[in-house]
């Protein structure tokens, strides 16, 4: 009986370690707490940022108003990619050839999601909005070709940004398509690209 | 009872003992490793459970303070008329940005996990991944979508994507897991007929093949997307 008890604790225990490691495994629970660490972070400073802002249209101090909206506007049209821009960054230069928009697509994502603030690929503005696709002619980014050699500009956290750019880069290197694939940390990047508001047709505020 | 069958109980006995310590020692050690890893994988959820409510907290208390700072730079529109050109011109930028609820007719796309099967590639493929909900959300954008929401979290001119083993994460939200919702407000045939066409999204459609991976879609004359309510700092980018 007591044979049969310790079996039967020992194929529980097995059995709640394969049960909750179904969907994701323990490495991939640490990257999503380091994910979920910097993503809280970042929304603590946007919303100290936001009480600031509060703050300071509660003071009723003249033409205070107008400044927290001429800040946001600015703010915004460098968010939307409406004006150039400038600040600390990575250049990445990838000579290849093969590589499709999908690729393109994966490295731009690659260094969104490790800090780009502002990107643009061979003086073309990156934004969301303008996708990118495989056409004929190639790589495109909001329908306009993106010829290689891709010189992609990012301006962000040039430390963060530097060492996606020394993964991505020996990655690419590793690959026979790509015959050459570098990256620079600068002091100051600019972007002169801009892209053009579309106006909405079909969305309404609620 | 003689010297000899007493000897013979006491080397069985002995035997027994010994083997028991043995037996014990190994049932011990099993039981031990499955239930350290138990205890940390525990600790491990317990930690993102924790940082999920902190998360949904933050985003929380964006969403207020946004719907705050309206309320007072609307107030102030009141008072001036510079202000309120100012106003209605961030007002735009909002919108454009995410951080204004919006709705009109569009579409809606239907993600779910697939069933397990045969790979060669060695990766769970059967399972959703950012690249999924990426390539479905670029699509749309493609054929014009205006506004677009991943499980109701709004996409902005600087969204990023990640996640593994699938998880999806947008910005700096949650994690997703199937089933996925891609809503996009815009010209709804358009984007059904993109969706329609069978070179597009073509590893979906191969993994549709291969591992039964879910997708259906539909118009709908009226689609409610809600405001973005996390983070589009920028600390580094500087006007030129």
């Amino acid at each position: 009986m007591l044979v049969a008890l310790v079996a039967t604790v020992q194929i529980r225990s097995e059995a709640e370690v394969q049960r909750s490691l179904v969907g994701i495994d323990t490495t991939s629970l640490a990257f999503l707490i380091d994910d979920l660490h910097r993503a809280n972070d970042s929304l603590l400073a946007e919303a100290a940022d936001l009480q600031l802002r509060q703050a300071t249209l509660r003071s009723g101090n003249v033409g205070a108003a107008d400044q927290v909206l001429t800040d946001e506007a600015n703010h915004l049209s460098a968010v939307e990619g409406l004006v150039p821009v400038h600040g600390p960054g990575v250049v990445i230069v990838i000579d290849a050839a093969g590589l499709k928009a999908l690729d393109l697509q994966d490295a731009l994502n690659n260094l969104a999601t490790g800090g780009a603030e502002a990107m643009a690929v061979n003086d073309r503005r990156v934004v969301t909005v303008l996708p990118v696709e495989q056409t004929s002619g190639g790589a495109a980014i909001g329908g306009v070709v993106v010829a290689p050699p891709w010189t992609i500009t990012t301006i962000g956290d040039a430390n963060r940004l530097a060492e996606v750019a020394s993964v991505m880069t020996k990655q690419l290197r590793a690959d026979r398509r790509v015959r050459q694939a570098t990256y620079r940390v600068e002091a100051d990047v600019a972007i002169q690209s801009v892209v053009s508001v579309r106006p909405f047709v079909y969305a309404i505020a609620s | 009872m003689s010297r000899q069958k007493v000897l013979g109980v006491v080397v069985v006995a002995a035997v027994a003992v010994a083997t028991g310590f043995v037996v014990a020692g190994q049932v011990k050690a099993q039981l031990l490793t499955p239930s350290n890893q138990v205890a940390r994988y525990q600790a491990l959820v317990r930690s993102v459970q924790d940082l999920e409510a902190t998360n949904a907290e933050s985003r929380r208390q964006i969403a207020s303070l946004r719907a705050q700072i309206d309320a007072l730079e609307t107030e102030a529109a009141g008072r001036s008329a510079a202000t309120r050109a100012l106003r209605s011109q961030v007002a735009d930028l909002r919108a454009h940005a995410g951080l204004s609820a919006v709705h009109g007719p569009g579409i809606e796309v239907a993600l779910a996990n697939g069933a397990p099967g045969p790979d060669t590639t060695g990766q769970a493929r059967y399972l959703l991944n950012y690249q999924d909900v990426q390539d479905v959300v670029n699509l749309l954008f493609a054929q014009g979508a205006e506004a677009v929401a991943v499980n109701g979290r709004r996409i902005t001119p600087l969204t990023a994507y990640s996640g593994s083993a699938g998880q999806v994460i947008v910005d700096q939200g949650p994690p997703l897991s199937s089933p996925i919702k891609v809503s996009a407000i815009g010209d709804r045939n358009r984007m059904l007929a993109a969706i329609d066409d069978p070179s597009a999204l073509p590893d979906i459609r191969a993994r549709q093949v291969q591992f039964q991976l879910h997708v259906t879609y539909a118009g709908s004359p009226d689609i409610a997307l809600p405001a973005y309510d996390s983070s589009l700092r920028i600390p580094h980018v500087n006007k030129s």
